[in-house]
């Protein structure tokens, strides 16, 4: 466990209109916060993981570390009910099965760490449906790889855009996911680390992609 | 180690940094290693584009040669496993698999650093690379002290595209420690945060290894 971060964004409210405006130009924003809203989440919750345009992102930031900490945390929180739910659904034995049960607790300590560096600015867990992927191996495999990959990609494009002091907690948590990427990788027959390179992805290109699998409910 | 300070330290900035490091008992090693100084032509390492840059700070050209060193070292390692011939399946293709990553790592680093590229140290692996059950123990250690030393570096590392070119190697070295793991029979990701080390304390397990002549 890294040294507890703590961003002391307990004043949400303005921020939160400012990044409404912002968001509210995204037609991908929209969809999605209804989404989150309408699976029971606060408001907050839509608003913060919007198709925000990269420039609408400036220089490292407080306030910009705690947009990107509630980008990961929705990451974690996706990552995680997936493993508690593919661990519970009972399809899974063998390797698979401890890949899922470990990734699955890493994941939750991921959550319980973004949350508690985020305080009562963390934007509230959305409902999921996981489109029958955690109840059959040979999806969840699959879904696994892409969910890995993906958030591997996700930390390393928010990673220069943190303040440098936050940036070891990002360090430490994003290297388990790459673990859990190549693990799964090996287990599915696929080459664990296929890149000399791994790549960086946007938050739009990842909000878009979480968008396209229809898991958030 | 056959590095002369003066090959090295065209601008004085390793005697300099030397100096300021003094306090550090570590400083012997380091300026023996030639993990300290350099300056930077710039980054055009890969092919890929968010290495492209320049840096100039004496703390970023010190952070990128002592990746570069342990690159070195992890490239050297794979590269005499290959050719010594002795490993067989899966270990023999993650040797070469992970040994064209590291010396991808090694050219994108050294073209980052233009002349102010450490050089190559001379290793001797102590029979590491010939056996398969050593090898797979010594690579293990290898990658996971990788991912700890990137870990490290990162937050120090003052240029944005320079620090996107750790952040992308840092996973790697990852994925490359979780697929040893796995190939060894124990956890590839063994806890849920991974630690970072501090220089000085990966550089004291590197000369434990004796790997650097």
């Amino acid at each position: 466990m890294p040294e507890p971060l703590t961003l002391e964004m307990n004043d949400p409210e303005g921020s939160l209109r400012e990044t409404l405006d912002e968001d509210g130009r995204s037609t991908r924003a929209q969809v999605l916060r209804r989404a989150v809203i309408g699976g029971g989440s606060i408001a907050a919750g839509g608003l913060l993981i919007g198709g925000l345009p990269e420039l609408a992102l400036g220089r490292p930031s407080k306030r910009q570390d705690g947009k990107i900490l509630n980008f990961a945390l929705l990451l974690e929180y996706l990552e995680s009910e997936f493993y508690v739910q593919a661990v519970a659904g009972g399809a899974l034995s063998g390797e698979l099965l401890t890949f899922a049960t470990t990734v699955r607790d890493h994941e939750l300590a991921h959550v319980d760490y973004l949350k508690q560096a985020l305080g009562g600015a963390a934007i509230a867990r959305p409902a999921f449906d996981f489109k029958g992927t955690t109840t059959d191996a040979t999806k969840f495999t699959a879904t696994a790889i892409v969910l890995e990959d993906t958030g591997v990609a996700a930390y390393n494009g928010q990673g220069p855009r943190l303040r440098r002091k936050t940036l070891p907690a990002a360090a430490s948590v994003v290297s388990v996911e790459a673990r859990h990427a190549a693990w799964i990788r090996h287990i599915a027959g696929k080459r664990p680390a296929p890149a000399p390179l791994d790549p960086a992805k946007s938050r739009k290109q990842v909000t878009d992609a979480v968008a396209a699998t229809g898991f958030i409910a | 180690m056959s590095l002369d300070l003066e090959t090295l330290d065209a601008d004085g900035a390793l005697r300099e940094t030397a100096a300021a490091a003094s306090g550090d008992t570590r400083a012997a090693f380091l300026a023996k290693a030639g993990l300290l100084g350099g300056g930077l032509a710039g980054l055009a390492a890969l092919g890929a584009p968010e290495f492209a840059g320049a840096a100039s700070r004496k703390g970023d050209i010190a952070i990128l040669n002592y990746a570069l060193t342990l690159e070195y070292l992890e490239a050297a390692f794979y590269t005499e496993a290959e050719r010594k011939g002795a490993l067989r399946g899966e270990l023999a293709s993650f040797a070469i698999v992970v040994g064209g990553h590291e010396r991808a790592h090694v050219k994108g680093l050294k073209a980052a650093l233009g002349r102010k590229a450490v050089k190559k140290p001379t290793f001797d692996f102590q029979g590491t690379t010939e056996d398969a059950a050593k090898f797979a123990a010594t690579a293990q250690a290898l990658e996971d002290t990788g991912v700890s030393a990137y870990a490290g570096q990162a937050p120090r590392v003052k240029n944005d595209d320079i620090l996107r070119a750790a952040l992308a190697i840092h996973t790697v070295e990852a994925r490359h420690a979780s697929w040893i793991r796995d190939y060894n029979g124990v956890a590839p990701a063994p806890a849920g945060f991974d630690k970072p080390r501090t220089k000085k304390q990966v550089l004291a397990i590197v000369a434990s290894t004796g790997f650097i002549v």
